[in-house]
């Protein structure tokens, strides 16, 4: 696949908290259609990036576009489907069932005084069977267990209709037939719609075939154009500490 | 009952009691949802300034009460969004500032006491039709407002940040949902009174919630709950002279108690 028109573009980002510095001096593009993976330690700055990208932190220095806008001009924000890292901590009392919180997905979408359309029905339906919760449509999300939030989290995601989706350890917590499913859709999504894919994972060893590129995070960034041949144990140990030979040998048990 | 609403005053008292309702509960929801419940608290007593200014200027109180508990919305969001980690000690300052603000201006101005006293915790018996007609237009338009962004209300109530990130105008809309609960509020303070509009406003949605249900049935059960109480507390009030506000407070206080007990058997 041929990636063309630079989506975010940033430049010599930092990131500092009380004098510490959280993120130097990171610059990088990600291009429409691409699959990235970024991975690094806890603590390494990857979420904070990621909330950077999102308009949610503001960088100490340093600039961020979007489609070649910078972040306070940009309005298409209901291009971008974000999936959170706490999205399974879910207020249990909270009044929303499923399907409320599939709905949500087509809230930007909707003009002010419109009801759900028939295509923004077909389209949430859609996400649900993607993410396999179509059977818990009528449940409280509240009832659901951390695994299955997240798929519906996911679900919400997608029912937005996103050109590119961001994704931040999705998923913690749910089993492993749901991830290589989960990972089977990303890939889908990525190859066969031409999404864009940003997905912070500690899981990259089993979506390397699938990612056109590898961000490490970790204070500085490292970016690797080709994951396959970064995955092997020397390099990845000099990029992510110990946690590489987990992931070199999490690639090889699949 | 019938004897009752031949009296236009307990006429007044219904409809002004069952719209507070309608408007309390749907904001609440709102409010619980947001974890706003203590902006409520802190709301009513900045109406209670309004009241203050207006009895001592020989003006309207609830049109002041609606200015200033607009005014302090906007102050309290500002402080909020921009001090967030302090925004439980901002409500208390203001909360407490508030009040002695009302009761130095009504001692300067003298001998409004009772007046005061009766917004403090309520007089539906002395609704009169102008503030019938206030409370039907003004509170019509601000719930208005609350349905007409319902949608991205609820979806910023649920996650703030995804909400934001999927282009809702999160900021506007957080400044629109506490100035239509101020004027709520200050709508409610000549009926309930500003030291028992946040039970009005809080207690049916926390009822309502114990119920686990989903948006909409939380909301029209928060709705029922209140209407009923006020229904009930006014009737009570009537027939055994009893003040208006507490009682309403009362049944809806007792409805809370049902909700938990019935929910938790289950």
């Amino acid at each position: 696949m041929k990636f063309h028109l630079p989506i975010f573009e940033v430049k010599n980002l930092n990131f500092n908290v009380a004098k510490e510095n959280i993120l130097d001096n990171i610059s990088f593009d990600i291009l429409q259609g691409e699959y990235i993976a970024i991975i690094g330690p806890n603590g390494g700055g990857k979420t904070t990036l990621i909330r950077m990208l999102l308009g949610l932190e503001k960088p100490t220095s340093g600039e961020i576009k979007i489609y070649g806008k910078r972040l306070k001009d940009f309005k298409r924000w209901d291009k971008i489907g974000y999936v959170p890292q706490r999205a399974s901590h879910v207020d249990s009392n909270f009044p929303a069932t499923v399907q409320d919180i599939v709905n949500m997905g087509r809230t930007s979408k909707r003009a002010m005084f419109s009801g759900m359309s028939t295509h923004d029905h077909e389209v949430v339906r859609d996400a649900m069977i993607k993410m396999d919760v179509l059977d818990l449509a009528q449940k409280i999300v509240g009832t659901l267990s951390g695994g299955q939030r997240q798929r519906v989290m996911c679900a919400r995601a997608l029912a937005s209709s996103p050109e590119i989706l961001i994704l931040d350890e999705p998923n913690t917590g749910v089993d492993a037939r749901s991830q290589n499913r989960f990972y089977a859709l990303l890939r889908s999504l990525n190859k066969n719609e031409g999404i864009t894919i940003v997905f912070i994972t500690h899981d990259v060893g089993v979506i390397v075939d699938d990612i056109a590129r590898l961000f490490t995070i970790n204070q500085k960034a490292t970016i690797c154009n080709n994951p396959k041949q970064t995955l092997s144990c020397e390099d990845m140990s000099t990029l992510y500490g110990i946690d590489a030979h987990l992931v070199h040998n999490h690639k090889h048990g699949h | 009952m019938t004897e009752m609403l031949q009296y236009s005053f307990m006429q007044n008292a219904f409809i002004a009691g069952v719209v507070i309702a309608i408007l309390a509960s749907v904001s609440g929801t709102f409010v619980v949802l947001r974890r706003y419940s203590m902006i409520s608290e802190t709301l009513a007593h900045s109406a209670l300034v309004g009241v203050a200014v207006g009895l001592v200027a020989g003006l309207n109180p609830l049109w002041v009460a609606v200015v200033v508990a607009l005014l302090s919305s906007w102050l309290i969001e500002y402080l909020r969004s921009s001090f967030a980690l302090y925004s439980d000690a901002v409500l208390a300052i203001l909360l407490s500032g508030s009040l002695a603000v009302a009761v130095i201006i009504v001692s300067l101005g003298g001998a409004f006491n009772n007046s005061l006293f009766s917004y403090l915790f309520g007089s539906i018996l002395s609704v009169s039709s102008g503030d019938v007609m206030m409370i039907v237009v003004v509170g019509g338009v601000a719930l208005a407002l609350l349905l007409i962004f319902s949608k991205e209300l609820y979806f910023i109530a649920y996650d703030e940040e995804v909400a934001q990130t999927s282009g809702i105008k999160v900021k506007a809309l957080n400044f629109l949902l506490v100035s239509v609960v101020a004027i709520i509020i200050a709508l409610s303070v000549r009926v309930v009174g500003s030291l028992l509009i946040g039970a009005l406003m809080v207690i049916p949605s926390v009822s309502a919630l114990q119920f686990k249900k989903g948006f909409k049935s939380t909301t029209l059960l928060a709705l029922l709950f209140a209407v009923v109480s006020v229904l009930f507390g006014i009737t009570l009030s009537y027939e055994f002279s009893l003040p208006s506000g507490a009682t309403i407070v009362l049944c809806v206080l007792f409805i809370f108690i049902v909700s938990l007990v019935l929910n938790n058997k289950k």
